[in-house]
């Protein structure tokens, strides 16, 4: 045991640790198939009506603030991808109000592991994958149609920028879940928090500059998908902010996270 | 000398709680005010705790057992005093302190709710970096006390409430750690499943030498594990000592039952340095007919309930 | 320094106890406004893109009356039927209520009616005020806003029913969030929460003109703006009668399933 202690746990652990506990939960909710078809069923008609809605709305209309139809199915398919590991990797913060409420929440106080990461570990929600795939043929139907080149450089460029423009969504939930520290009904934020990533998939520059403030920097759900968009869709003249873009939602995700643990530690001290 | 596993000197906590109004005129009335109570949940605990020991943690609800049991668990901060579990400040070192204790919270199960439970113990070895061939041993130890392959493969979620708290026993023992928190383990157990999981609690004690403190309100758990017992009241530590010795300072109370002429059954608690029971007897008689009578020793759960009543027993 | 201290501490005992008010209500509230503007603002773009002010009958602050409004009665008619249901299964409760299906569902029925109420006034009717505000009174105001009523009460039971026609699935699944988040789909695309029913291509719409979704959302708010004649008796009531012919033929249909339901769990006992 006394060299157990001494070793470090560092990210290859978490991340064995958390590619065991994924397999294991895979297996088991496979074995519940009628509940996974329904719920990637549920996932898909989501998608679907949201497609069929954009349809439409092109179907009247030609562009939307210049944007013309492939380039607002580009940042339809972007903010798809971009809003899916906070579907998969993060749903449990869902849950996080009735383990607080109930007490149960102290049992991720006694493991040697870091609380945030084994409460947000215990569950994968594999809904999430309908709406990648959804997502990613969007996005490569549009990219084609835009014209962008195929190189090693826009492709990495790509993986980048839709990693971390994951980012913002989650530190949206971690932060609005983690309200649940401080008030009674935060379900409430919750669902109208998660309710404006309907919005991500239209282009920023449709608001005054009021609220495209807000949706920059208090709720970033424009940096979901119109900022890191604009470093594809007009290369010549990438906004400062886009090029940022990496960088806050790294600065945003660690705030939400310093956020989620300051409520852990309230939670500890309440002793409720 | 044995090792000392846990040491707390002079221990209090404090909790600040904001003092609501009532009402309407309250409610506005706390907008503008702070008002602040404190509360002491914990006041001057002096505890240690050896190797090996089982130790009974009584005290009624809202006494300060869990609070004190999360300072031992490094979830709190005391606000004063000195505690050292396994040699380790726990708050300090929330983490390296949680490697070398198991916790089990009754009924709230601490396993994956829908990975078998041998998932859930892999989990655990990598999770506390228990070497293989402990980790091994370790599941030898259990297949010898109790019939463990009925629930390896079942998830948790299917689980009755006997075999989740039996796995969640294993699963805090599994890292073999100094010490082990048990809070209220045979709660909503029926008498065959409460008598396995004391007999698994005493067999894992005795092979590992592992320290078990065992918070409850079942007398049972104490008769059969603990021989010392500790008992907290508003805070304080108002007993701790073997509880034979609890049963000497308890023993000239008797329960007399008298039964009357219409069938029914009268109990008492008489001490007999202060009343005398033929005087009890004969007072009865004077008023009804006595048809039966029975003079019983005191269990040990009447005495644990005349202390929390009385209070300080010294 | 201790002066700032103070006041925060006064502030954040302030917010705690305004949050604890009705935190839910003005939650929904606040974020009504905040999806107000964003629709405001989205459709405002796309307005100005069209070139012209009316696209498909419908001008701009026509639409945002229409979708805020259909907003607001989302959360008008936001009922957990469902959850409530599979939670009853999984605990085994619904025995309780099972030999009696119409006790069950009158007990659910108004059960959520006093939510309904409280809703309607607390978050429909300051919204309604925002939207006329907003669109400076583009709302027309007469006698269709009592039509508006009894067709919005016509669509509280076109909803409630499809609600409970829907439910009994929880009998044979699991997967409450799967049933309920079709269900949800299905109704606000095709019943036009989404998007108004007028952009719809004619052929869908066509096929979509025929379903019960319509009832619940599209007619409602077409008879508030006094659209597609319903300012005209004629129109008015073949709107109202299509509410009324779906609500009947949801409750039987809902009967009968709910008993074929239940007769599944006497046999199999649960």
């Amino acid at each position: 045991m006394e060299t157990a202690s001494c070793r470090k746990r560092g990210f290859l652990f978490y991340a064995g640790i958390y590619r065991k506990i994924l397999v294991q939960d895979l297996k088991s909710k496979m074995s519940y198939r009628a509940d996974f078809i329904l719920s990637n069923l549920g996932m898909i008609m989501t998608n679907l009506s949201g497609f069929v809605t954009f349809m439409i709305l092109f179907h009247n209309f030609p562009s939307i603030n210049g944007w013309d139809y492939y380039h607002m199915l580009f940042l339809y398919g972007f903010s798809l991808i971009a809003l899916t590991p906070v579907q998969c990797f993060f749903d449990n913060n869902w849950n996080l109000r009735f383990m607080v409420r109930s007490g149960d929440f102290i049992k991720y106080c006694f493991r040697p592991i870091n609380v945030f990461f084994y409460f947000i570990s215990e569950v994968f929600d594999i809904k999430g994958i309908g709406q990648f795939i959804f997502g990613m043929g969007t996005f490569v139907y549009a990219w084609r149609h835009i014209g962008i080149p195929v190189t090693f450089v826009t492709i990495a460029k790509a993986v980048l920028f839709l990693i971390t423009a994951s980012l913002f969504m989650i530190a949206i939930m971690n932060a609005s879940a983690a309200t649940c520290f401080w008030i009674i009904n935060s379900g409430y934020v919750m669902v109208i928090m998660f309710r404006f990533k309907d919005f991500a998939k239209y282009p920023a520059s449709i608001f005054n500059g009021i609220f495209r403030f807000i949706f920059t920097f208090i709720i970033p759900i424009a940096f979901v998908a119109y900022y890191p968009s604009l470093v594809f869709i007009t290369p010549d003249s990438v906004p400062l902010l886009s090029w940022l873009s990496p960088l806050i939602g790294a600065f945003f995700f660690y705030l939400s996270y310093k956020f989620w643990m300051l409520g852990v530690r309230r939670y500890d001290f309440t002793g409720s | 000398m044995a090792k000392e596993v846990l040491v707390m000197k002079d221990v209090s906590k404090e909790f600040k709680v904001l003092k609501r109004h009532e009402g309407l005129k309250g409610s506005i009335r706390d907008l503008f005010s702070r008002d602040y109570t404190s509360v002491m949940a914990v006041k001057n605990v002096s505890l240690t705790v050896e190797e090996g020991e089982i130790i009974g943690y009584l005290g009624p609800n809202g006494a300060g057992k869990s609070t004190t049991i999360k300072m031992m668990t490094g979830v709190l901060e005391q606000t004063s005093g000195e505690i050292t579990v396994n040699g380790l400040v726990p708050y300090k070192e929330r983490t390296k302190n949680s490697e070398k204790i198991g916790v089990v919270f009754g009924q709230r199960s601490q396993l994956w709710w829908a990975l078998p439970l041998i998932e859930s113990f892999k989990l655990l070895r990598d999770i506390y970096m228990v070497p293989e061939k402990d980790y091994q041993d370790m599941l030898e130890l259990y297949r010898s006390l109790v019939d463990i392959e009925p629930i390896l493969h079942k998830p948790v979620r299917q689980m009755s409430l006997g075999q989740r708290t039996l796995s969640d026993i294993l699963a805090a023992f599994l890292h073999d750690p100094g010490i082990v928190f048990l809070d209220e383990p045979t709660i909503g157990l029926d008498v065959s499943m409460k008598a396995k999981i004391r007999e698994l609690i005493k067999g894992l004690n005795e092979a590992k030498k592992t320290t078990v403190i065992l918070t409850t309100h079942d007398m049972g758990d104490v008769d059969a594990l603990c021989r010392r017992i500790v008992i907290i009241d508003e805070g304080q530590k108002i007993y701790d000592n073997d509880i034979d010795h609890l049963k000497n300072y308890f023993g000239s109370y008797r329960t007399l039952k008298l039964r009357l002429e219409d069938g029914s059954w009268h109990e008492q608690v008489i001490d007999e340095n202060k009343t005398d029971v033929m005087h009890v007897i004969q007072e009865t008689q004077k008023k009804h007919r006595i048809t039966d009578i029975q003079l019983e020793e005191i269990s040990t759960e009447e005495i644990i309930r005349k202390i929390y009543e009385g209070g300080k027993a010294s | 320094m201790k002066d700032i201290r103070k006041l925060t501490a006064l502030t954040k005992a302030g917010i705690t106890e305004s949050l604890q008010f009705r935190l839910g209500t003005v939650v929904t509230l606040f974020g009504n406004l905040i999806y107000l503007a964003l629709v405001y603002f989205l459709w405002k773009s796309i307005y100005a893109s069209a070139g012209s002010d009316t696209v498909n009958g419908m001008t701009f602050y026509d639409t945002m009356i229409y979708l805020i409004l259909a907003t607001a009665i989302f959360n008008f008619l936001e009922m957990f039927i469902l959850w409530d249901m599979s939670r009853a299964i999984q605990s085994g409760e619904i025995i309780m209520h099972l030999l009696k299906p119409m006790r069950y569902r009158w007990y659910t029925f108004w059960s959520y009616s006093g939510s309904h109420v409280v809703s309607f006034f607390l978050t429909f009717i300051p919204t309604f005020l925002v939207v006329m505000i907003v669109t400076k009174g583009a709302v027309p105001v007469g006698w269709n806003l009592l039509a508006f009523i009894c067709s919005l009460i016509l669509a509280l039971i076109v909803n409630f029913n499809l609600e409970m026609l829907v439910a009994p699935i929880c009998l044979y699944t699991e997967s409450t969030w799967g049933v309920n988040i079709v269900k949800e789909t299905i109704v606000l695309l095709l019943s036009g929460a989404s998007i108004p029913l007028a952009f719809f291509p004619e052929g869908i719409r066509r096929i979509v003109q025929y379903m019960p979704f319509r009832a619940i959302y599209d007619i409602p708010l077409t008879v508030l703006l006094k659209k597609n004649g319903s300012d005209t008796a004629g129109g008015l009531s073949s709107m109202i009668l299509f509410q009324l012919a779906w609500a009947a033929v949801l409750i039987i249909a809902g009967n009968l399933f709910w008993n074929h339901a239940v007769r599944r769990i006497t046999v199999n006992g649960g």
